[in-house]
């Protein structure tokens, strides 16, 4: 895993200096490193999109409630995706929903520091990622506290993120008359074929926590987001005319999201057992809202291994503008406005999540290390299934067959 | 459509003023605090929220490229009181 571009150089830096401050002399020193995967594959005729996540973590506490973090994350990308998408009143027309395979790489390095009191903590992270059209720069920071024999706890935490789009160079151009990006070559280069647009993000936290008896406790979370700037797909080209006229998919610039969510979690002595209950409502300005209700369990096997498992159910709206054919005329089909879209994910849809985890820890006796080194030893083996319902969705009147994913995935970490 | 949308600015602050309601009924209802030596349980990692971040950002990173929705995730730490 080879960090490339400058501001990765960054992270590496701050890599190494979380190894040299975690090798000081400090009795405080406790230094974690973190190996972990995820794959998502999507087992279908037509896409076959598959996406490996390794990443690696490495945090160190050279000093007492001082830490340093840095981590590195890529996602190897391999499949197709529409690249033309037209709706049901097209259906007759041969081809006219085609296809591009996708093959990416994108490197997302972090790094991050955190000061910790009795009652409270600051933090702050710098996160850069890279691909062949895409770049995003995020800096977060967050401010917690508790209070009330640490019963109660409040945590704040912003972060923006200035992000480039590659798309080609056509913003002269009147919307309907504008296409989708046939490669990423030349991106982020001077040649004129091509230009990058920005896009800022602004997202907002507000946490509590509160323990209610010894069994019982709850998080109530708000989070807010603003988005600006090209929020489409710059690839993705949308049938807007009957004669087969296709423009780039064309989105609002600004997008404001809310969501409020609660978490509970509840240990059941009789059964051995921490229960788990999760509930968000979420609402933007495109109209899209959500709700999303998930139920956890979670137990230890034996002394050294516990199996956690949940399910998951989601249901959204679409958005204002989103419709399954811009060709047709009202109600059943037909453009909602000066917007087009062939995203799915912001169309009426439902998924339903299900998965399990098998989590292992090994803690040396007596406060020893396994092999003079290893305080602790940990890994995980997970593997969820994700099932979309498109309500509406179609390629051109046929129901898409990628709709199922699986999620397989291992991880392993050790403190120092 | 302004005619619709009075009523619902009026329903929304109904709910606003709710949530201010429970959050200070239960933060008075939290006076009567958990005991250090009453967390033994609480402690464990698998009572707190966000325990396991990693694994469930990396879920998380796969259902948004799946949903139209984003946040309102769990907060990792908070609320223990473990030390």
């Amino acid at each position: 895993m080879q960090l490339s571009g400058p501001r990765p150089g960054l992270a590496a830096l701050a890599f190494g200096a979380a190894v040299s401050l975690g090798s000081g002399s400090s009795d405080a020193q406790v230094a974690e490193l973190d190996m972990s995967t995820q794959v998502f594959h999507e087992p279908s005729a037509s896409s076959r999109m598959t996406v490996y996540t390794p990443e690696v973590a490495l945090s160190a506490t050279p000093y007492e409630g001082f830490r340093v973090s840095a981590s590195y994350q890529a996602d190897v990308v391999t499949g197709a995706s529409e690249a033309v998408k037209a709706g049901p009143l097209l259906s007759n027309v041969p081809d006219i929903v085609s296809r591009a395979s996708v093959q990416d790489f994108r490197h997302v390095a972090s790094g991050g520091v955190a000061l910790e009191r009795e009652h409270a903590r600051l933090s702050a992270s710098y996160t850069y990622g890279t691909e062949n059209d895409y770049r995003s720069n995020a800096i977060s920071v967050a401010a917690g506290t508790d209070f009330w024999q640490r019963n109660t706890d409040v945590e704040l935490g912003y972060s923006h993120g200035f992000d480039e789009v590659c798309t080609l160079a056509q913003r002269n151009l009147p919307a309907t008359l504008r296409q989708g990006l046939d490669s990423s070559e030349q991106c982020f280069t001077p040649e004129p074929r091509v230009e990058a647009l920005d896009i800022s993000l602004d997202n907002f936290r507000l946490a509590w926590t509160q323990t209610w008896t010894p069994v019982l406790t709850t998080q109530l979370v708000f989070s807010g987001g603003l988005q600006h700037g090209f929020l489409g797909n710059p690839y993705r080209q949308v049938v807007i005319g009957p004669s087969g006229q296709a423009a780039q998919e064309n989105h609002p610039d600004d997008r404001r999201r809310a969501a409020v969510a609660l978490g509970l979690k509840y240990y059941a002595r009789g059964l051995k057992t921490a229960l788990g209950a999760y509930a968000r409502a979420y609402r933007d300005s495109w109209e899209v809202q959500s709700l999303t209700t998930e139920l956890s369990l979670e137990r230890y096997l034996s002394g050294w291994l516990s199996l956690y498992a949940h399910g998951r159910a989601y249901v959204q709206s679409g958005a204002s503008f989103w419709s399954d054919d811009y060709t047709g005329g009202e109600p059943s089909y037909g453009p909602r406005g000066q917007y087009w879209s062939g995203d799915r994910e912001l169309s009426p849809l439902s998924t339903l999540l299900a998965g399990a985890r098998l989590d292992a820890t090994w803690r040396a006796a007596g406060g020893g290390r396994y092999g003079g080194v290893l305080h602790e030893l940990r890994a995980h083996l997970g593997f969820d299934v994700l099932k979309t319902v498109l309500t509406d969705f179609t390629w051109a009147g046929r129901r898409p067959d990628d709709t199922l994913v699986l999620l397989p995935s291992l991880g392993a970490s050790g403190t120092f | 459509m302004r005619s619709r949308q009075g009523p619902r600015r009026q329903g929304r602050g109904g709910v606003g003023w709710l949530v201010v309601v429970l959050l200070c009924a239960g933060t008075a209802l939290a006076c009567a605090p958990v005991r250090p030596e009453q967390r033994a349980i609480l402690a464990d990692r698998i009572m707190q929220f966000g325990a396991s971040g990693r694994a469930r950002a990396a879920l998380e990173h796969a259902l948004e490229n799946r949903e139209g929705s984003s946040g309102g995730g769990a907060v990792e730490g908070g609320g223990c009181g473990c030390n």
